[in-house]
This record gives C-alpha cells, sequence and structure tokens, in this order.
C-alpha cells in the first residue's frame, strides 16, 4: 500500500503519519507540500490512497487534483475550515477529515477507504467535485451512494426528495427512485442552494418544478404528484415563488 | 433642487361654492329627502346628492358611510341601477377622503364601473369614474396604472381631456420623468379649454417652470415663470400666488438672477406663512438658502438652511400634514370664490361645481395622501433598517459573549500543561473536543435559529470540555422531557451557554469540588423553557465581577428573546432567581415555542 499525504503545513502531516501508523509504516508514505510537487508525485507513485489538503499556499488542493492524470486511488481530503468545499464534498460523495484530525474520524475514514467501494467511480465523483467549485453555470450534478456504487443525478432533474425515517428516497423526472440511507436534512442541507425548499417535514422539492398551488395549501409537481406545503413553511415557500 | 412639484392644480374653478354654502345646500337636500317617500328613484338620486355636499361640507362627518349604505341598499331593492351606481360611486369618496382607505375605495369604484359598463344609459359616467381610479393609482405611488387611466380617458374622453392631460403631466412629475411632463403640461396649455381659466393656466405654467427647473433648462423654466408670474398677477389669482412665486424663485435662481429670486423666495415665504402652509414655506426657505448661497452669504445661508430643515422635521408629522391640508384646502375654496364672482349662474353651474370641488378635493387629499404615503413608508423602512441593526448588533455580541477569550486561553492553557505533563493523548483529545466546540460555536451563530438537537449537542459538548478543563470542580445533568420534539423544535443558537459559563466561573469559583449544574429542557403550553439551576454561591454573594458578568448576559439574552419574541410575536422572558440562604442561581429562559413545520 502506497499513501501520499499533501498538506502544506508539516504538523499536520506529522498528525497524520502517526495516526497511520497502526496501518502502515511512515517509510511507506511519501508526502508532499506544494500543489506542483503533488501533482508530480501522485503521477509517479501511483498511491493507493491519498490525503489532500484544501489549501496549499497560494493554491488549492482542487487544483492538484484537476491536474493530476492518475486518479484511480482512495481520496480523503482534509480541511481546517472552509465551508464552501465541505458542501462540496458531500455533493459529490467525497470523503473529509476536519483538522485538527479526531482519532475516531480517522478510524472511520480508514476503514470506509479500505472498503470495496472507495474507489468506485472516483473519475465521476472528482468531476461532481470540481463542477460544484467552479464558477460556471454548467448543469451541477449530485453523487448518491448505492449498495452497487454511486448514481449521478443532475441535480435540475430530481424533482422532489421524501424522508422515510433516516432514509431519503430521490424522485427524478424520468420516474426513478432512488432510496439512500441518509436523512432529509442531509438533501435540504445540499439542495438548499439549488432552490429546492422543505415544504414539510417529510418533503423537499424542487421549485422549479412547481406547477400549481391550490388554496388547501396544497402544491402539485411536474410529476403529478400533490403534497401539502405544512403551515408554517408557507411564507418561506411564497417567498422562494416570489410572491411575498 | 428642494423644489417638489406644487401639486396644486386645479381642475375647472367653478364659482359661487364655500364650506358655508355646501352646508346649507346639505341641510336643505336633508330636509327635502325626509319629506319624499323611501324608495323613490328622486329620492336616492337625492341622497346620492347630499352624500356628495355632505361630504364636501364636513369631510369629518362619520356618518356618511352609513347613510350612503343605506342608499345603496334601497336602490338594490328597488333595481335602480343609476341610484346603485352612484351609491357605489360616493361610498367610494367618502372611504378615498374621508377614511383613507384607498382599497376599499377601489372596491367601490370598480363596483359603480361595473355597472356604469353594463348600462348604455350610465355609459356616460364610466370616465369619471376612472379618473377616481386613476387618483387612486397616483396617490398610491402606482404610477404606471395611473398613466393607464388618465391616458385611457384621454383617449376617450373630450370633457374631461384636459384633466387627464394635466394629471397625466403630474403623474410624470411624480415619477421624476420630467420630459414626460414637460410635453403634457405643454399639450394641456394648449388645450382651448384653458383660454377661459386663467387660473388653471396659471398653475400648468407654474408646474411647467418646476419641471424645466429639475432638467435643468433653466431658460424655458424661466420663460414659463414669467407667463405664470403675469397671468397671476394680471388676473389676481391668489391661490396659485404663493406655489407660483416660490417656483419662479428658482427660476429665477437657475438663471442665475439671485436678486429677483431672493424677492420672489421672500414673497412667497410670506404668503406662505400667512396661511400657515408649512409645505411651501419650506419650499421657500430651501429657496433663499441656495440664493444666500449663490452669493456667498453663508451665514444668512445657514439660517435658511436651519428654518428649512427645521420646517422639514415639523411636517413629518404625519398628522400635521393631514390638518395643514384641509386648511390649505378651506383657504383654496375661498380663493376660488373671489376670483370669479363676477360669472354667477346659480341654477347652471351648481352642478358642475360639485365637479369641480371634487377634483380640487381629489387633488389636494391626493397631494395630502402622496406626502403622507411617501412619509409613512420612509418611516416604515426606517424602523424596518433600526430593527435589523438592533438584530445584528445583537447577535454580533451574543457571538463575542460565547467566544470568551477567557475561555479560550483557559482551553490552550490546560492543552499546554497536559503536553507539560507528556499527557499527549488526552492533550489532543481534549484539543479536537476544543476545536469541535468553537467549530460548532462558528457554524451556529452563522444561522438566526438551529434546532434544539444542535443546541443540546453544544451544550453538552461544552459542558464536556470544562468538566475535563476542572476535574472534580462539578457534575452537570441534563434533563430533557420526554416526547419533546428535538430535531424539530426551532431555537436561537447558544442561548443556555452563557449562563453555564457564568455558573462555572463564578458560581463555583470558590468551590473546590461538589458543584453541580441541572439543566432541564421542557415544554409549558407554547413555550418552550430552559431553566440552568447550580448550587454556587449566587449573585447576592458573588464578587463584583460576576455581577458584572451577569447584567453584561442578561441583557444581551434579553435583547436577543425580545428580537426572537418580535419576530414570533410571542412572549418570551428570561428570569433569574436568587435561591434562598444564598444556595445558588436558578436562571430560566422561556422562549414561545416554535417547530420547523
Amino acid at each position: 500500500m502506497t499513501v501520499v499525504i499533501v498538506d502544506d503545513e508539516p504538523h499536520c502531516i506529522d498528525r497524520i503519519v502517526f495516526l497511520l501508523r497502526s496501518y502502515i509504516s511512515p517509510d511507506h508514505v511519501s508526502c508532499f507540500t506544494t500543489a506542483e510537487e503533488a501533482i508530480k508525485g501522485i503521477d509517479e507513485l501511483r498511491p493507493d490512497i491519498v490525503f489532500l489538503d484544501v489549501r496549499l499556499g497560494d493554491k488549492t488542493g482542487f487544483e492538484a487534483l484537476a491536474a493530476v492524470s492518475y486518479r484511480n486511488f482512495k481520496l480523503i481530503f482534509t480541511t481546517a475550515y472552509e465551508q464552501y468545499a465541505i458542501r462540496a464534498f458531500k455533493l459529490s460523495a467525497i470523503d473529509y477529515l476536519l483538522k485538527p484530525v479526531e482519532q475516531e474520524e480517522f478510524e472511520n475514514a480508514m476503514q470506509k477507504a479500505l472498503g470495496k467501494i472507495a474507489r468506485e467511480s472516483l473519475y465521476d465523483r472528482i468531476d461532481v467535485l470540481l463542477s460544484h467549485l467552479s464558477a460556471d453555470n454548467l448543469p451541477k450534478k449530485i453523487s448518491i451512494p448505492s449498495k452497487q456504487g454511486y448514481v449521478f443525478l443532475d441535480i435540475a432533474e430530481i424533482v422532489r426528495c421524501e424522508a422515510d425515517v433516516n432514509y431519503t428516497h430521490i424522485f427524478s423526472k424520468d420516474g426513478k427512485k432512488h432510496t439512500v440511507s441518509k436523512p432529509l436534512k442531509h438533501f435540504e442541507e445540499l439542495l438548499g442552494q439549488h432552490r429546492f425548499f422543505r415544504i414539510h417535514n417529510s418533503h423537499l422539492i424542487n421549485m422549479d418544478d412547481v406547477k400549481a398551488y391550490d388554496r388547501s395549501g396544497y402544491i402539485t409537481l411536474s410529476d403529478h404528484t400533490r403534497l401539502e406545503v405544512s403551515v408554517r413553511r408557507r411564507e418561506g415557500f411564497f417567498k422562494m415563488l416570489g410572491i411575498h | 433642487m428642494r423644489g417638489l412639484i406644487a401639486l396644486v392644480l386645479i381642475l375647472i374653478v367653478q364659482p359661487g361654492l364655500n364650506a358655508q354654502h355646501l352646508h346649507e345646500e346639505a341641510d336643505s337636500l336633508l330636509r327635502h329627502i325626509a319629506a319624499m317617500p323611501p324608495n323613490d328613484t328622486a329620492t336616492i338620486d337625492l341622497r346620492n346628492d347630499y352624500v356628495k355636499s355632505a361630504l364636501f361640507a364636513d369631510p369629518k362627518d362619520s356618518g356618511l358611510a352609513k347613510f350612503a349604505q343605506h342608499t345603496l341598499a334601497t336602490a338594490k331593492k328597488t333595481g335602480y341601477n343609476k341610484g346603485m351606481m352612484m351609491a357605489y360611486e360616493r361610498l367610494g369618496l367618502i372611504y378615498q377622503y374621508t377614511s383613507s382607505n384607498p382599497y376599499k375605495a377601489l372596491e367601490y369604484y370598480h363596483q359603480a364601473l361595473s355597472i356604469a359598463k353594463s348600462d348604455p344609459g350610465l355609459i356616460v359616467y364610466k370616465w369619471s369614474i376612472e379618473g377616481n381610479i386613476g387618483l387612486i393609482h397616483y396617490e398610491q405611488e402606482e404610477y404606471e396604472q395611473a398613466l393607464t387611466c388618465f391616458k385611457d380617458i384621454l383617449l376617450h374622453n373630450k370633457t374631461l381631456e384636459l384633466t387627464a392631460t394635466a394629471n397625466i403631466a403630474n403623474v410624470y412629475g411624480a415619477m421624476e420623468r420630467t420630459d414626460s411632463a414637460i410635453y403634457y403640461y405643454r399639450e394641456a396649455l394648449a388645450n382651448p379649454q384653458t383660454e377661459d381659466n386663467p387660473a388653471f393656466k396659471a398653475n400648468l405654467y407654474s408646474n411647467l417652470s418646476l419641471m424645466y427647473g429639475k432638467s435643468g433648462r433653466t431658460k424655458e423654466a424661466m420663460a414659463s415663470a414669467k407667463e405664470g408670474l403675469s397671468l397671476t398677477e394680471n388676473h389676481g389669482i391668489e391661490f396659485v400666488r404663493p406655489t407660483m412665486y416660490a417656483n419662479a424663485a428658482m427660476a429665477y435662481l437657475g438663471v442665475g438672477d439671485d436678486k429677483k429670486a431672493a424677492y420672489y423666495a421672500q414673497q412667497a415665504l410670506q404668503l406662505s406663512e400667512q396661511q400657515g402652509n408649512l409645505f411651501l414655506e419650506k419650499t421657500a426657505w430651501g429657496t433663499l438658502s441656495d440664493v444666500f448661497k449663490a452669493r456667498g452669504d453663508h451665514e444668512r445661508a445657514l439660517e435658511a438652511y436651519l428654518r428649512f430643515s427645521s420646517l422639514k422635521d415639523t411636517l413629518n408629522n404625519q398628522n400635521r400634514r393631514v390638518e395643514i391640508n384641509r386648511s390649505q384646502m378651506q383657504f383654496e375654496f375661498d380663493k376660488e370664490r373671489a376670483i370669479a364672482r363676477s360669472e354667477i349662474n346659480r341654477q347652471e353651474t351648481i352642478r358642475k361645481a360639485y365637479l369641480a370641488v371634487g377634483g380640487v378635493l381629489l387633488l389636494t387629499f391626493g397631494a395630502a395622501f402622496f406626502f403622507y404615503r411617501r412619509r409613512q413608508a420612509a418611516m416604515q423602512q426606517k424602523k424596518e433598517a433600526e430593527f435589523k441593526a438592533l438584530v445584528s448588533e445583537t447577535e454580533l455580541k451574543a457571538l463575542r459573549a460565547q467566544m470568551n477569550p477567557h475561555f479560550i486561553f483557559n482551553s490552550l492553557n490546560s492543552i499546554g500543561n497536559y503536553i507539560l505533563k507528556h499527557d499527549n493523548k488526552t492533550a489532543y483529545d481534549y484539543l479536537a473536543r476544543f476545536a469541535r466546540l468553537m467549530r460548532m460555536t462558528l457554524e451556529n451563530s452563522e444561522h438566526s435559529e438551529i434546532t434544539l438537537a444542535e443546541e443540546l449537542r453544544f451544550t453538552e459538548l461544552y459542558l464536556q470540555v470544562e468538566s475535563q478543563r476542572l476535574p472534580g470542580r462539578f457534575s452537570y445533568d441534563i434533563l430533557i422531557e420526554d416526547g419533546l420534539d428535538k430535531e424539530h423544535i426551532l431555537v436561537p443558537p447558544l442561548m443556555i451557554q452563557p449562563f453555564i459559563e457564568n455558573s462555572i466561573w463564578h458560581g463555583f469559583a470558590s468551590l473546590s469540588t461538589g458543584g453541580y449544574i441541572s439543566i432541564e429542557v421542557r415544554k409549558d403550553d407554547d413555550m418552550l423553557i430552559y431553566s440552568v439551576d447550580d448550587n454556587g454561591v449566587g449573585r447576592s454573594s458573588g464578587n463584583t465581577e460576576r455581577r458584572k458578568k451577569i447584567i453584561g448576559g442578561v441583557s444581551i439574552t434579553e435583547s436577543r428573546i425580545s428580537i426572537f419574541n418580535k419576530q414570533r410575536a410571542g412572549g418570551g422572558k428570561l428570569q433569574i432567581i436568587d435561591k434562598p440562604h444564598k444556595s445558588g442561581t436558578k436562571v430560566e429562559i422561556s422562549l414561545p415555542l416554535q417547530t420547523a413545520f
């Protein structure tokens, strides 16, 4: 197993090397402190696991990631406090660790990285990640983990999400249903910036798919589903619709 | 720059009318009505006539709406279309001018309009009702709609052509689209109907001059002002004079003739003082201030400016505003009467006079209402801005209070201490928790509301970190009422922590062991209650630092609660109870309970 750690601060590298000690000898860990070195190093070493810091001096880990040609590894980002990046990690289902790294969190991340699914569709997930970090207006996707691997959905193609205890059913325009083992709140946080609105305890909807609203408090979506807007959510709902 | 459009534009000046007269008229109508059969169409007509006379004689008469409603009911019962239409129109007038309820007025006008449209015999009334609707839109600052109305009238009705043109010009003036306003004022002036109405004409010139001035066309402004002035002087049009002078002063100032500008401004000032027209007085002071400034007389310029701004403040009192316009209206009545006393043909003119006075009233009230609304909107905005500022200031203070630097440095010290003792693992664990706590503080304070579950997670973590830092000093319990929907109850972030901090840092400061904090969360009707109960030294025996700290924390929490109350229309409060025999302090925070869904 080859592990690469990219971080511009040596003490952060030391911490991860320390936490890795029960998995791998420090001699097999290669560390880089700049984006340029990292790009070269990853392409040469073809590592199994890469720990990549978001901020690398005046560059970012994303720039490094976009530039490497070898991407067949398990990727774990590390960050101290980059909220925008954390949202993008969640949307693309890419793992990350918050610094200072807690032992328990680290073990969880390693368990995942050593599992089968971690390498699955990494190219696509990285594309999703980079698209959320770029400023252009291209259609954005979301990575949805499933038992077999990952499903990638255009966010605009999602009509609604429905809570089912700790699971969420995602309904897309083509009539398909995807079930994910994450609570609805998770998607509410991720999709809130993409014109999604929680109209009800159990329902998160795409505002662009609202076709009708009637006075009894029900809306009709483009797939003809009729859903109730909770009384407390109505004011916010109208605000989203642009009716004040 | 201070030239506000003088909206005293008179429609059609008709003679022989004053308030006294209207009173007599109304009284005699009432006597007639009493003597007639109640369901007769002629009675209904008379009742409608009475409403209009009475409305203009005494706009404060609160019984009129009821009277008109009764007329409407009778007309409906007898199926008398014209009576119904008129009654609706009267109700519209009443709501527009006496109760200042434009929405209701609009509703009635539309009722009247639909009758007028459906009955070919009544179609002639359509345009005057449209005119009323247009004025409401104007007053409501819905300029586009007002323009649509007036332009429609202009296109379809010859008799109302001049009024409509002038109103279009006024609307454009209010919209600050001076070029369009100028065009329509000129159109109005070119209308032959103005020929035998010098007062109207003078007023048009006065307003036109103002518009020219605003668009920087000083020469044209001067020419219009001169036209207006000569009409005013030659015909002795008293009620146009003050505005005319005020506008002329600005025109003269514009062409650099500050001598004349000063003269007219002073005249305008004198006249408006006599009338008690504060609005005009303010404009005149404004112009004078500009005149003095242009002359380099800064002392008097300042003095004039101070008068200007103090009048502005006075005018900002909205009630006064309405009063002023009422008395101004009265004044204008009398003036009108004086101008055209010679051309008397009572029987013929009475009916037209109603229309005319109606027009005057419409516009005068319109002006009053216009400024009143504008003022109100400004007040509203100011209030909102103040509230927003209060919210952000409080949130900032709250954030600072939670990020107590003492806490941060004490935590860093303990980490250092673990390191010195070579207890690396504990040092790192403590550090990681501390980092998580900081992260949560930052994230939570970005939101104005978080879930109760989130708040409790933070509280628990804070207690963990502090009890690790001060081993054995205190223990704690968090008791949450069964069945409380933590994930869906929304609360302001980080509200409990300052009080826990207070217990730990001050309540237990002199204890080395045995401190105990009990935190309880429960529901009481529609309130959520947090209580933080400690067995510390209590407030009364606490040192001054503690007391200061408490006061600071209390006032921040109290203003946060009051913001929360306002946003949710609830009655949350903060209570601090000193337990007997100095056995500790109990803090209770109650908040209006709200769930996310």
